[in-house]
């Protein structure tokens, strides 16, 4: 509430006030449309001789039917408006705080689709402004102006009237809010087993019918959903007791005004024609004021959407943000990797020991080891994201720290990133005061001409028409072409071949290295196609270099990797 | 689609929707009778008797009053049962129609989506059969019999009421196309604004490293501030159609007050009349007014039945062996299919396949990606059946793999073989839950797992997977091999498992399966050309069909499709 309403509510104070008064107006025009009609039918009951008499109250029933639908019209307009407002800024709020961050986003937080279910939350947010703190900041006011007006009328009525809505607007709101709670926890929970449930069971789907066992699965699941439509019963029964218990407070302070206006006329205080006036005019108040319970009913249901974004900005606080220092950039660089250890914080175990080599300008360097063996954290420490435990990192003797990223390093990982954009805007984003011609230059390097030729709009094509058109490869060729663009001393790689059929492996291989001469390459990766081409070969295990050399070298002095590369040319050189 | 226009029909809706309109009659009864009771309470009271002359009229008039509630509410309630009823009942024919139509049909129509619509995509349609539908029923009769009633008592209002309706209709008709005409014009311009934010956030990573991530943050205020001028554009149309329904029903109600006090003044009518039909007036515009908040919900409800009826009718008919014998398979047994082909929604796959094999081997299945491999896989795995050929087994024909005994030989392992979140030990075991923990332990040792389980501290009971300790990708391959071995699978499908791995886990694991399934009859898919040398058999997949078959040695020999493959 402190981060994302509060603030938000603040900034906006004097377009939700105008909203509450379109609301109230409008809200008003309803109940005195009602007040003037009845006042109207009794007037004219009296016959009176002179039309004139009753000349006003026609006037004013059309001005006021009229005015209920205008003024609810703009304060729906208004409020989507604020509402839409106070989005934006949230997006701007939330993208700030992730910004600085954006390296680690894959190392916190377990879950890909964190940030589209972040975007998702500040969509869902729109209805608690909508839905549940406009209406209640509506029925509170028209509330006290009821109180208002009767208390000035007749102050003994008022309370009495008053303390009666008051079961309306607040306790029964109030009551409904706590009960609710404990539902939506419940309706929750079990929704998310159903979810989990249903997803565990299609994507095992081939192990639970070889299992034999898809009928005990069933089982389970169809239990649970019985389970979740009990509760929503319950949820719902609890609704439509609270809505009766509503409308009979209705039907009561009907009849005590029904009560006060005979009262009222038998002391003479009003004449008889305002009776119906009155009484009318009641049902159209409380009918304004009942949605207040549902409005208040839904503010459980934003807790999640809140409480992630909450989680989002302390984790992304909690992270110290190393200032950097900047680092002259220079064509000819020398990464020197100098007895680095690391050690994450929450383990005790070392990812990398005391490793150290060098990489000069224009070398390539091809990096291997299984899962575990450190490969992705010294490229995490090679770009500064993160700071060795001990040891250096240097560039030119100058110790890295992540403002080299931009400069000097670009990188090609497995799922690069292509916007919603055309293709061209894709490469653009490298070097956004790029010619045309750079990008026909990176274009025909990346090997991407002859597909362009063969799209009708060529680099205009935006990226999402061709949906899934695009293959593996074809969407890391249109990445690497922006790494071109970009133009940096070194590219780092980082296994941008997995997944890839073994001739697009190939050929993705052989455009890289051979359109980036002159380049430093750091190519992470998990086969050994290409790697006669490299300079050097570096093979990690469990934290130390267990191999390193080029590749005729490593061939005749290690049987091992002479079998890995026998393995994965196909050709076996010892049976 | 050829559902047929009007209310849904599922079973008992009948029955239902005789109820509810039953229940409307009545309720529009209870109306007039509140209506009238207040009527004669405030007409008594203008004209000059005491609170206590009154007392039975406001007594009916709170008694109407209350029973018109209890009468809506228990509307609610009759449709809230049926419609959790039916709920229950479709979404347990969905599921059995997902596990019925298998996996060609789930990757078709991807996972996310069937889930979303067995889900969500339920709750849609359970909110129109709760509410959305009662509104409607209840359209039809409550304001038919007040409108009714008030011509019995002036057919002037009557008149001015029952005008008003065919007005707002052509009004929401006209400025609802209107706005959809907007919304159309509008849409692309609005897809791209609103998907521009989780677009960004995606890129984020990719924009930070070429140091545009700050710059960015300018664009998002922009753009969204884009958005909520179109939106604002579009919306001011949209809800025109309410402010139509509103600003008519609100005139409606103004112009039958002013020509009932004409009248009054005039002397034709009298007072008690007179209220009681600007007491009703708004009580016969309310059901029309909530049908119109509710069209969301009716559309939302509407499109997802749609989309559930799909899936219901292309449930495949089942598949139980019948009274044929049971599927046996040891060493020398044989298996024989021919002219095989496959299609699915009317789109040949796969045709005239034909291959036979006896007793154990290993059976690699190449070709171009798309070519059709996993398809072949796919069906020998039972997961979808053919349109066309035989199969035949020990010299038993068999129709189709789509049969439990069948499903009983046959371990599938695909590239990321799927890990339950649940203990080590229980994935393992996952076809043979029986099994003791210290077969399973048995099986660890065998697969290599042994000094990874050592690690964990619950040994074989730690939970992986989803919440659990993630595995690697050689990891998994390894469990779904042990889950394999452990239930003694003598026929083991593997679907591409070594490529996606670091060459060194490839090199360790294509070690241990030689090692450990060499006496099961085993089928791979693969195009890693080091796998094809320790094949028993190739089975060449090129345009639909088989085109070469034999051993690596004889299809180079035969410089045909195989050897262009490998050697492009």
């Amino acid at each position: 509430m402190q981060t994302w309403v509060k603030p938000y509510i603040n900034k906006n104070k004097k377009l939700i006030a105008l909203t509450v008064l379109l609301g109230v107006i409008g809200a008003g025009a309803g109940a005195m449309l009602l007040f003037v009609s009845g006042y109207l039918i009794s007037k004219s009951a009296l016959r009176p001789v002179n039309i004139m008499i009753v000349y006003v109250p026609i006037v004013s029933v059309r001005a006021f039917s009229i005015g209920q639908a205008v003024f609810l019209y703009l304060e729906k307009l208004a409020s989507h408006d604020i509402a839409l407002r106070i989005l934006a800024r949230m997006r701007t709020q939330l993208y700030r705080i992730i910004e600085p961050q954006a390296a680690f986003l894959r190392s916190r937080f377990k879950t890909g689709d964190l940030l589209s279910v972040l975007a998702d939350d500040i969509e869902h947010l729109q209805d608690l402004y909508l839905r549940t703190i406009f209406p209640s900041i509506l029925g509170l006011t028209l509330f006290t102006i009821v109180a208002f007006v009767f208390g000035i009328f007749d102050i003994v009525f008022g309370i009495f009237i008053i303390l009666t809505l008051a079961v309306i607007v607040c306790l029964i709101p109030f009551i409904s809010f706590l009960k609710s709670k404990k539902h939506h926890d419940e309706i929750k929970t079990k929704r998310h087993s159903l979810y989990s449930q249903l997803t565990d069971a299609m994507f095992g789907l081939t192990d639970w019918l070889a299992s034999g066992r898809q009928d005990k699965w069933q089982q389970t699941f169809f239990q649970t959903d019985k389970q979740l439509l009990h509760a929503e019963k319950q949820f719902q029964h609890m609704r439509v007791f609270r809505d009766m218990i509503s409308q009979l407070v209705v039907g009561i302070v009907i009849v005590l005004t029904i009560i006060w206006t005979s009262i009222q006329t038998t002391n003479e205080v009003i004449t008889p024609t305002l009776i119906a006036a009155f009484v009318l005019m009641m049902f159209a108040i409380a009918d304004s004021l009942l949605p207040l319970s549902e409005a208040i009913e839904k503010i459980p249901s934003y807790t999640d959407s809140l409480n992630r974004m909450n989680d989002v900005k302390q984790k992304m606080d909690d992270f110290d943000h190393n200032v950097t220092a900047d680092i002259p950039f220079s064509n000819n660089i020398q990464l020197a990797i100098n007895n680095v250890t690391y050690q994450y914080p929450s383990s005790n175990e070392n990812v990398l020991n005391d490793v150290s080599f060098t990489i000069d300008q224009g070398k390539r360097i091809a990096l291997l080891g299984r899962s575990g063996s450190g490969k992705s954290t010294l490229l995490k420490l090679l770009t500064g994201i993160i700071q060795p435990t001990e040891g250096t990192i240097t560039l030119n003797g100058q110790i890295v720290n992540s403002s080299i990223i931009a400069k000097h390093v670009a990188i090609l990982n497995q799922k690069p990133h292509l916007f919603s954009t055309s293709i061209k805007n894709n490469i653009r984003i490298g070097k956004q005061d790029a010619t045309d011609e750079e990008i026909e230059r990176v274009v025909e390097k990346a090997q991407l001409t002859e597909l362009i030729n063969e799209l009708p709009d060529g680099l205009n094509t935006q990226m999402e028409e061709m949906g899934s058109r695009f293959s593996g490869g074809e969407r890391q060729r249109i990445a690497f072409a922006r790494i071109l663009l970009q133009d940096t001393p070194i590219i780092m790689i980082d296994e941008a071949t997995v997944g890839l059929d073994p001739v697009t492996e190939k050929s993705l291989t052989n455009t890289v290295l051979s359109s980036t001469k002159d380049k430093t390459i750091v190519w992470i990766t998990h086969h050994l196609t290409g790697v006669d081409a490299m300079d050097e070969i570096v093979f990690l295990k469990d934290g130390n270099i267990s191999l390193h050399g080029h590749h005729e070298q490593l061939l005749q002095t290690s049987s091992y990797y002479k079998n890995l590369y026998a393995m994965d040319q196909g050709t076996f050189l010892n049976g | 689609m050829n559902r047929k226009k009007g209310l849904p029909s599922y079973p008992g809706s009948k029955l239902l929707y005789s109820w509810i309109g039953f229940f409307s009659v009545l309720e529009a009864i209870a109306i007039i009778a509140q209506a009238f009771f207040l009527a004669r309470v405030i007409t008594f009271l203008f004209e000059g008797q005491m609170i206590n002359e009154v007392i039975n009229d406001i007594v009916f008039f709170f008694i109407s009053f209350v029973v018109r509630y209890m009468i809506t509410f228990s509307i609610r309630v009759i449709a809230e049962r049926y419609s959790l009823k039916t709920i229950e009942q479709l979404r347990e024919q969905l599921i059995h129609a997902y596990f019925n139509n298998g996996t060609a049909f789930i990757s078709s129509h991807g996972t996310a989506r069937l889930v979303l619509l067995a889900i969500e995509g339920m709750d849609q349609l359970k909110d129109y059969l709760q509410i959305a539908i009662p509104r409607m029923i209840r359209t039809m009769i409550v304001p038919f019999f007040i409108v009714v009633y008030i011509f019995t008592v002036d057919k002037v209002s009557a008149g001015i009421l029952v005008v008003t309706v065919p007005i707002i209709i052509i009004f929401m008709i006209l400025l609802g196309l209107a706005a959809q005409k907007m919304a159309d014009k509008q849409y692309e311009t609005y897809r791209i604004l609103s998907n521009h934010f989780v677009d960004s956030l995606k890129g984020l990573e990719t924009l930070k490293y070429i140091g545009e991530s700050k710059r960015h943050e300018s664009k998002i205020a922009t753009v969204s501030d884009d958005y909520r001028k179109a939106t604002n554009k579009t919306l001011r149309m949209a809800f025109l159609s309410s402010f139509a329904l509103d600003f008519f029903t609100s005139l409606s109600i103004a112009f039958v007050a002013v020509t009932l006090g004409f009248r009054l003044i005039d002397g034709i009518t009298t007072l008690l009349p007179a209220l009681t039909i600007l007491i009703l007036a708004p009580e016969y515009f309310l059901p029309i007014r909530q049908v119109g908040k509710d069209y969301h919900a009716t559309l939302d409800g509407q499109v997802a039945m749609e989309q559930i009826d799909d899936v219901l009718v292309r449930v495949n008919e089942h598949k139980q062996p019948g009274n044929d014998e049971q599927i046996k398979w040891d060493q020398k047994s044989e298996l024989t299919i021919d002219q095989i082909r496959i299609a699915f929604e009317d789109k040949t796959i796969l045709q005239d396949i034909s291959f036979s094999w006896k007793g154990p081997g290993f059976i690699g299945i190449v070709g171009e990606s798309g070519a059709g491999k996993s398809t072949f896989l796919h069906f020998l795995a039972g997961f979808n059946r053919q349109v066309q050929g035989s199969i035949n087994m020990n010299g038993q024909t068999i129709k189709t793999f789509q049969r439990s005994d069948w499903l009983d030989k046959i371990a599938y392992i695909p590239q990321h073989p799927y890990i339950f979140p649940t203990s080590l030990a229980n994935n393992i075991r996952f076809y043979e839950p029986d099994a003791s923990d210290e077969a399973v332990e048995r099986i660890v040792k065998k697969i290599g797992l042994q000094s990874f389980v050592e690690q964990l501290p619950e040994g074989i009971h730690e939970r992986i997977g989803e919440g659990g300790r993630m595995l690697s990708g050689g990891q998994e391959q390894r469990v779904a091999i042990a889950r394999a071995l452990l239930s003694e699978r003598p026929i083991i499908l593997l679907d591409e498992p070594t490529a996606h791995l670091d060459v060194e886990t490839e090199y360790e694991l294509k070690q241990l399966m030689i090692d450990v399934f060499t006496e099961k009859l085993v089928f791979f898919a693969t195009h890693r050309i080091h796998w094809m040398q320790s094949m028993d058999e190739l089975i060449v997949i090129d345009k639909q069909t088989i085109v070469e078959h034999g051993t690596h040695e004889q299809l180079i020999n035969k410089n045909g499709t195989y050897k262009t493959l490998i050697y492009g």
